[in-house]
């Protein structure tokens, strides 16, 4: 498109306006978020909304700053299960994104760079499983997760994205460019094939790597209803759950439920900013089987 | 002498061989963990749902005996203890409807604008702040939404504001039709920067010689869109637009939290929170399994034309 040149058009002043307006539609409720996390319920709702909270409201005695967030961290009945399953959430997206990121290029090298039988069947095979959508197969999966026992561990709630078919396309077609004469160089220097893998390759694909490694822990991150199958004890949630059942019992006390949202969210957002790069170039491909 | 030397080709031939096959083996090892993996969580579920949707297997006691066709039969003309499938099915095409058309104009024109911007810097500006959303995660993202759409919250005091009414409820959580509205409203709200970035890349990707030429030749700026931008970005649109389809067809968090947040279920009844409620917690399996292959036929014919959309996107040459 021919960019603006010389002065400012009309044109280009209601281009302005419009990005304007849509960037307040879009930052308006974190805003909201973050500012009545700090609020009580009569404040949040009050009419006008005030988004500066008066100096005389944090100096009544039954308030602090913090009152908002140390309800969010003790929960409904007081035992304090945040931190956990926040720990959880960590634990379960950190080790899914990481086998997401190791098996896809393992598998990927394997379908770029070698020639094998079957090796178009192998492949075929990996994309028709995108599209088999997670919520088709959820019920099964449950099943077969509690049939081998794996309810209210972590290996059931990691196991079922340990692997993306997506990650797997993203490496093969990404390495399908990497050049073959390096994996020969190295073959004549008598490197074994694993350690090419994991000496040659593996360096070489980082912004892949990275964009999956994202895209998986955004994810994982998010996902509420694998876990709310799988774990149904207090200590083995996650946090989307966590702040569902919180939201569900503190319904009257928005502040409280501002501050679980914002504890929460706090994570992805340093993550996004110190990331953005990768964030924006893994949105423009589009992950097919998410969880 | 020829003897010889057809024997030693022989010999190489018959190394090079070993080694091409000592690396077909590697290669094909190289993909054995993940073809494990996709055999036990998805080819085996997806036959396992299929073989279940035939049964009448419940969630409590192991016997489960054939049936036939009696939970298609059952989830598509009963009514499910108040949750029928043809409601949940109308929900979720009136969702995905009501989200992927105004979210493709809005972003496609959000994207046209900011190419036009004089600077990449606030370019990547708007692009960060616009997919921030997509960030939070789904359940934070309806926690907030349910305070602001609360009688006495922000959305009632700007539409307040913009309708020049005064002390209206527009009851955003609680009337059947406006919930739906809400939903659309959080999902939008939510990927709408991902769909922006989807577009600025497809737009980034049209070369500028093209409209240099059209500019030399007098075209307009609004003539310009209409015969060069869109026609050129139509296998972008076309993509584009069935991923946001697939995309919604898959709702579950916001619903879900609206619903534990006291909302009313039937109208925000999509097809995956009605296998949830049938599977795990009414522990009718098989019904629910039926109705995942139902979600499955369904996704599967999005699929389909995605592939032929993609196929239409790799013919188009600048």
């Amino acid at each position: 498109m021919n960019k603006f040149v010389g002065k400012i058009s009309f044109v280009e002043i209601l281009v302005w306006i419009f990005l304007i307006l849509v960037f307040f539609f879009t930052i308006t409720p974190i805003a909201f978020m973050a500012v009545s996390s700090f609020m009580d319920a009569r404040q949040i709702l009050d009419m006008p909304f005030r988004w500066i909270p008066s100096r005389e409201y944090f100096s009544s005695a039954d308030r602090t700053f913090f009152t908002n967030f140390q309800k969010a961290i003790l929960g409904n009945n007081e035992n304090a299960t945040f931190f956990r399953n926040m720990f959880n959430s960590f634990f379960v997206a950190i080790v899914d994104s990481i086998t997401t990121v190791l098996l896809a290029s393992l598998c990927g090298y394997g379908l770029a760079k070698f020639r094998f039988k079957g090796r178009n069947f192998v492949f075929m095979s990996i994309m028709a499983t995108m599209m088999i959508p997670f919520e088709a197969i959820m019920i099964p999966l449950y099943m077969v997760v509690s049939g081998m026992k794996l309810m209210n561990t972590y290996r059931g709630l990691i196991f079922p994205f340990m692997v993306s078919a997506f990650g797997v396309f993203q490496m093969r077609q990404y390495l399908l460019t990497f050049p073959t004469e390096y994996l020969d160089a190295a073959r004549v220097d008598g490197l074994s094939e694993p350690r090419i893998y994991s000496s040659i390759v593996l360096p070489n694909c980082k912004p892949v790597i990275a964009t999956l490694g994202i895209l998986s822990f955004r994810n994982q991150w998010d996902n509420l209803l694998w876990p709310l199958l799988v774990a149904q004890r207090e200590y083995m949630k996650t946090l989307p759950q966590y702040i569902t059942q919180f939201s569900e019992e503190k319904m009257t006390d928005e502040g409280a439920m501002m501050a679980c949202a914002f504890l929460a969210s706090i994570p992805m957002i340093i993550l996004f900013f110190s990331l953005s790069k990768y964030f924006l170039g893994g949105a423009a491909v589009y992950e097919s089987r998410k969880g | 002498m020829s003897g010889a030397l057809s024997g030693k080709k022989k010999v190489r031939k018959n190394k090079i061989y070993s080694i091409e096959r000592k690396q077909a083996r590697w290669g094909f090892a190289f993909t054995v963990p993940c073809l494990v993996f996709f055999a036990i969580f998805s080819f085996y579920p997806i036959i396992y749902a299929f073989i279940t949707s035939f049964t009448n297997r419940q969630a409590i006691g192991r016997n489960y005996e054939f049936t036939g066709l009696e939970n298609y039969v059952y989830i598509f003309t009963k009514n499910n203890g108040g949750f029928p499938l043809s409601n949940s099915i109308r929900a979720t095409l009136v969702f995905t409807i009501g989200t992927f058309v105004p979210m493709i104009v809005v972003s496609l024109i959000l994207a046209t604008f900011m190419m036009q911007l004089r600077r990449d810097r606030y370019r990547g500006f708007f692009q960060l702040m616009y997919y921030m959303p997509a960030v939070l995660s789904s359940v934070v993202a309806a926690a907030i939404w349910m305070i602001i759409f609360d009688p006495r919250g922000l959305m009632n005091q700007v539409s307040n504001f913009v309708m020049h009414t005064s002390g209206v409820d527009y009851n955003w959580l609680v009337d059947p039709i406006m919930i739906q509205v809400s939903t659309i409203i959080i999902y939008f709200w939510k990927y709408i920067g991902y769909f922006v970035i989807l577009f600025i890349t497809g737009l980034a990707s049209i070369p500028p010689t093209i409209y240099e030429a059209a500019t030399v030749d007098g075209s307009s700026r609004w003539h310009t869109f209409w015969r060069i931008t869109l026609p050129l970005l139509k296998p972008t649109t076309a993509m584009v637009s069935i991923m946001a389809m697939l995309q919604c067809l898959k709702t579950f968090s916001t619903q879900f939290m609206l619903y534990q947040g006291g909302s009313p279920r039937a109208p925000i009844d999509v097809i995956t929170m009605n296998i949830y409620f049938t599977g795990i917690r009414n522990g009718r399996l098989g019904r629910a399994s039926a109705m995942s292959i139902v979600l499955f036929v369904i996704m599967l014919v999005f699929t389909y034309l995605q592939l032929v959309a993609n196929r239409s996107s790799e013919d188009v040459e600048y």
